[in-house]
């Protein structure tokens, strides 16, 4: 068993959306839904977290900032575009300064649907992304021998 | 005379050999140990909250994904201050288990935060520096009621030694109620707890991110964890010197003390919000000159 | 033995008053490096032999030919002259009114003990010279550290000269002069149990420091060092009342015989001996006398660090070491010492923290320690003397190093602000080290000054003094906060930095390794230090008081030895530390800062800020200029002490009134 799939930390960017998913994502961390039953902690720094939250879609002013935090994590790392905007631009994905979906800047390992995103499907998406970081950790141990 | 000098400097030198083996013991037990503690505050805090809460065992979790997160660092020094200041708090807990001296401890746990604070100042981040600026303020806030808890010690015990202490007929207590309180209250500082958490937080979401520990990552971020364990498990022992005498019925009552004192310390971090560096260091040194000093004042007319 | 003794005692006094008449007419820098070198290790070497052949000395008196005390009874009164003579010169130059009245009352007061009172009220000494393990110690400090920093001045003053205006002349070789005089000054200091030659040696060390101060001729220096003048002036004065006191109602111009007298009429000794406070206090530049030492600081740093760490302030503090079995049994002097040493300790603490110049922290905390040692001189306990001595000490090497350091460093970065030395762990890797070194000696355990500090500490509960303790915590604190977050500066890492270091004079990284050397050296040593000089002389003076200072004795409880190993391995591994950190970057995976994902430029801390603008995040240390600052904190440590000094005064003149 991989320790990293019972410490998810995440961490959380909300990029251009209607700050719906935003307050879902925190929502999902209050008593009522308790993420930290699974080990999750909203750490606020790449540096110390395994799982990246994004919500909203990409546009020409935070793609830098998300590649920026992408960059700054540390492997083994999961993406997880949470919201339909994170998933593909939504509704915004023809407004002519969005790029698109997280997936045009990083690579995305979970993608969840929903408009706004449900915090159930939220821990939902947590839990699938450590099951990722469980592969992709192996992969490292792999890579390393 | 020669003879009686070579004698002494055996007894010493033996001494020397089983602080280093104390500390060998301190650095198994003390952070097994602190994770439970740990694990048991973010258990008991959820509780507070009406959550689950993570398993008990959820620090420990985190401190082996940690271990097993890839290595990356702003510099080659932050990673040898971490280390080295890991060592010196498991000196500081050799010193104290072994019934060495109080004082001792005390200093060398203060190296240890030295250590940790250039550790946070190596990375130059602007984060890291305003959490390394605080916590040099919060040590500068804590520090005179833990050396007045070293001298109140002295002054009813006539020894330094916490061997020496554990055989007093009277647990200290007795003379130092005050200093207990005030001891307490710095130890929240020192347990990184609300209100007086403001160099660095277990909670996300800090205008300072993560304060102090914004730069380190991944195995680094480990030692730190350790670290703080070990501090906690460490401070948790200082309560029992108020307690502990010669009677074995006291050290039953100490330990249930100290439990008493840490879950005080979970349930005053669940119910007071963050305070401003301002506030910390004023509260502390009023504290500290006004009631640690009518305490002595009252001990010295006695 | 006695014969080589002899010799080496006047080799001493002897030797830097020969180079300084060297320097004075050398001008040609080859020749006078060279012949610097080979003046320093005499004394250094001089000295060295000296503290080996009198490892556990106890109060021995160097008998001194009788036509030498003829001869020198004639020097000393035209020393006297001289010294009043150039003060008064330089007082009618720069227009200084009140120097040259206190110039004129210190020669009357001091002619006149010299002429009519020796011989007179009181006995001629024979006794003149002695050494004890104090001494030792301090022959020590003088000899090795005084010389190192004159080694370093040789490169230090190439760098300073390159600076000097076009129609300014080299004058270094007077600086040089000046700086072996005044060891040389220093040595009579140590070795005289005759107060008139003890007076004397004072005096040129107040003499050489005013001109050293003044060096520059800026308008500042002129101001600052009559500042200085004043105020030592003041305490020489108040020397010369003291001795005359001493020689009228005790009979005694010798010290050894007015401390011995001194324990047992308590009431005769407390008014002199609270003179000879006063003159240790103003030299020791305690509250409210600390503005002269700040002063100073105009002054190339050679002169700052010999003035703060092996002479001047040390003769003050020595003073009252050696006055401390009075402080110990007379109520009056002890009060006043005690806690002007006190006041200064915490207030001075306070007032580091919000300075920006490097130099004036290190000031700040020089006259905080001195304020230490002083009040553990006050407690004149057993205990408070092995603090106050070993305090002596590694203070002297480590802020030696520090000043060292920082001079040189203020050489390569053009600036002395603390705030400028960011980063200076990859700027001057070596270099920074040494100063981290110097600055966890000053203040962290397990190293030299905390160890003495926790000595204090036990000094101060075992004698009962509840202010003191309460003073030494809240003291310790602040002086943690401002080592710290300079240290922190100092340990900011610019991975790609440009080394500036390689143009540093060799002769500099000579007077810092020696530093270094012994501020590491000193904590291994402490052990053996303890058991050859302090404790020797703690026996030696405590022996005195009969059977009540053998039980004091024995029941000192100085830092066990066991914890001493203990601090010593934590010592060398601190140091070790240091020096393993590559501070390089990371080898494998460099990561960048964390600048909220908008960084552009780790190193540089920038960022794209709003509208896309290249914004550089700066973050300065907290120097909390609010609390602490100067204006608010020097007047009321001024005021307490004034009160406290007239106050003791007041009860030691009604003491003796009370006998008489």
């Amino acid at each position: 068993m991989e320790y990293i799939k019972k410490s998810p930390w995440v961490i959380h960017y909300d990029g251009s959306s209607c700050n719906g998913c935003d307050i879902e994502v925190l929502a999902a961390l209050t008593p009522g839904f308790d993420a930290e039953r699974f080990g999750v902690i909203n750490t606020g720094n790449p540096k110390h977290a395994d799982i990246f939250l994004v919500t909203g879609s990409v546009n020409e002013q935070n793609a830098p900032v998300i590649k920026q935090i992408y960059d700054q994590m540390l492997e083994p790392k999961v993406v997880a575009a949470c919201g339909i905007c994170a998933c593909s631009g939504g509704i915004f994905s023809e407004c002519y300064n969005v790029n698109g979906g997280v997936d045009s800047i990083i690579p995305v390992d979970v993608y969840v649907p929903g408009c706004a995103v449900r915090p159930e499907s939220i821990i939902d998406a947590v839990v699938k992304a450590t099951e990722v970081l469980e592969k992709k950790q192996k992969e490292l141990k792999c890579s390393k021998q | 005379m020669e003879n009686l000098i070579s004698e002494s400097l055996t007894a010493d030198l033996l001494i020397v050999v089983w602080t280093i083996v104390a500390s060998v013991i301190f650095a198994i037990i003390a952070p097994i140990v602190g994770c439970l503690f740990a694990g048991i505050d973010r258990k008991i805090s959820a509780r507070m909250q009406g959550r689950v809460g993570p398993p008990i065992l959820q620090p420990y979790y985190d401190f082996r994904k940690l271990m097993s997160k890839e290595k990356s660092a702003t510099n080659g020094s932050e990673g040898t201050y971490l280390t080295f200041a890991l060592i010196f708090v498991f000196i500081a807990g050799g010193v104290f288990i072994q019934g060495g001296n109080i004082l001792l401890s005390i200093f060398i746990v203060t190296l240890a935060s030295l250590l940790f604070i250039m550790a946070a100042y190596s990375s130059r981040s602007p984060y890291a520096e305003v959490g390394a600026s605080r916590e040099i303020l919060q040590v500068m806030a804590y520090e005179p009621i833990i050396m007045l808890f070293g001298v109140g010690v002295y002054f009813v015990g006539q020894s330094f030694n916490v061997g020496d202490l554990f055989m007093l007929p009277q647990p200290i207590i007795i003379f130092l109620i005050p200093v207990f309180v005030c001891f307490v209250i710095a130890l929240i500082v020192k347990f990184r707890k609300s209100p007086f958490d403001i160099s660095m937080s277990h909670h996300a979401h800090q205008e300072i991110v993560r304060g102090m520990t914004t730069e380190m990552s991944g195995p680094n971020l480990a030692k730190v964890e350790i670290m703080h364990w070990s501090e906690n498990f460490l401070f948790i022992g200082w309560i029992l010197v108020f307690f502990i005498s010669a009677n074995p019925v006291s050290i039953i009552i100490g330990i249930i003390v100290a439990i008493l004192v840490y879950l005080l310390m979970i349930w005053i971090d669940n119910n007071f919000a963050r305070v401003k560096w301002q506030s910390c260091v004023k509260w502390l040194w009023i504290l500290g000159l006004v009631v640690c000093g009518a305490n002595f004042i009252v001990l010295m007319v006695l | 033995m006695e014969e080589l003794i002899k010799d080496l005692l006047f080799g001493l006094i002897g030797t830097p008053i020969i180079a300084a008449v060297v320097m004075l007419f050398i001008r040609e820098g080859k020749i006078r490096n060279i012949l610097t070198y080979a003046f320093a290790a005499i004394i250094a070497i001089g000295s060295i032999i000296l503290v080996a052949t009198n490892i556990g000395a106890t109060y021995k008196e160097i008998a001194v030919p009788d036509i030498t005390l003829e001869i020198t009874h004639f020097l000393g009164i035209a020393l006297s002259v001289v010294i009043a003579g150039v003060i008064i010169g330089f007082g009618i130059k720069y227009k200084n009114k009140f120097a040259i009245i206190l110039a004129v009352i210190q020669l009357l007061a001091s002619l006149y003990v010299e002429i009519f009172i020796e011989g007179g009220a009181a006995p001629k000494s024979t006794s003149c010279l002695y050494i004890d393990s104090l001494t030792v110690l301090m022959v020590f400090i003088i000899g090795v550290i005084g010389t190192g920093i004159i080694v370093y001045a040789l490169g230090y003053m190439t760098d300073h000269n390159k600076h000097l205006a076009p129609e300014e002349t080299d004058r270094s070789n007077n600086f040089f002069a000046l700086m072996f005089l005044f060891l040389s000054a220093m040595f009579i200091i140590v070795f005289s149990n005759n107060m008139i030659w003890m007076f004397a040696g004072w005096e040129v060390t107040t003499l050489c420091s005013f001109l050293l101060i003044g060096y520059t001729k800026t308008d500042e220096a002129i101001k600052n060092s009559f500042r200085q003048i004043n105020m030592n002036l003041l305490g020489g004065i108040a020397f010369a009342a003291a001795m005359f006191l001493s020689a009228t109602q005790l009979q005694t111009l010798e010290f050894n015989t007015f401390v011995t007298t001194g324990l047992t009429s308590q009431a005769l000794i407390s008014l002199p001996a609270c003179l000879f406070a006063f003159a240790a206090i103003t030299k020791a530049a305690q509250m409210p006398f600390q503005s002269w030492l700040l002063g100073a600081m105009v002054a190339p740093t050679p002169t700052s660090a010999l003035l703060h760490s092996s002479t001047m302030v040390k003769a003050g503090v020595f003073l009252l070491i050696k006055l401390s079995p009075i402080f110990f049994t007379c109520i009056a002097p002890q009060l006043m010492v005690m806690l002007v040493g006190g006041v200064s300790f915490l207030l001075c603490s306070f007032m580091a923290i919000s300075q920006t110049n490097a130099k004036r922290v290190l000031a700040y905390s020089t006259i905080a320690n001195l304020g230490l040692i002083t009040a553990c001189a006050g407690v004149g306990s057993p205990e408070a003397i092995w603090a106050a001595m070993f305090l002596m000490l590694f203070h002297a090497c480590a802020k030696s190093l520090l000043f060292l350091c920082v001079g040189t460093a203020e050489h390569h970065i053009g600036s002395r602000d603390i705030e400028d030395m960011d980063g200076l762990f990859r700027r001057m890797p070596i270099l920074a080290r040494f100063m981290m070194v110097g600055m966890m000696a000053m203040f962290i355990a397990p190293f030299g000054m905390l160890i003495s500090k926790w000595a204090a500490l036990v000094s101060f509960i075992d004698s009962g003094q509840i202010v003191l303790i309460l003073i030494l915590a809240f003291g310790s604190a602040a002086t943690f906060m401002f080592w710290a977050k300079w240290l922190g500066k100092l340990a900011g890492i610019v991975a790609h930095e440009k080394n500036i270091e390689k143009t540093v004079h060799t002769s500099e990284w000579i007077g810092q390794m020696v530093m270094v050397v012994l501020v590491i050296l000193g904590i291994l040593a402490m052990p053996v230090i303890s058991e050859a000089i302090i404790m020797p002389y703690i026996l030696d003076v405590f022996s005195a008081f009969g059977q009540y200072g053998i039980y004091y004795v024995v029941s000192l409880q100085y830092v066990g030895m066991s914890n001493l190993f203990i601090s010593l391995i934590s010592a060398s591994v601190m140091v070790l530390v240091l020096f393993i950190g590559s501070g390089k970057a990371n080898k494998k995976n460099q990561a960048d800062i964390y600048l909220a994902g908008a960084g552009i430029n780790s190193e540089k801390r920038q960022y794209l800020g709003s509208l896309q603008t290249k914004t550089e995040a700066t973050s300065r240390n907290m120097y909390l200029d609010k609390y602490f600052g100067e204006k608010r904190i020097t007047p009321i440590g001024n005021t307490v002490n004034i009160i406290i000094m007239i106050a003791s005064a007041l009860f030691a003149v009604l003491s003796c009134m009370g006998m008489m």
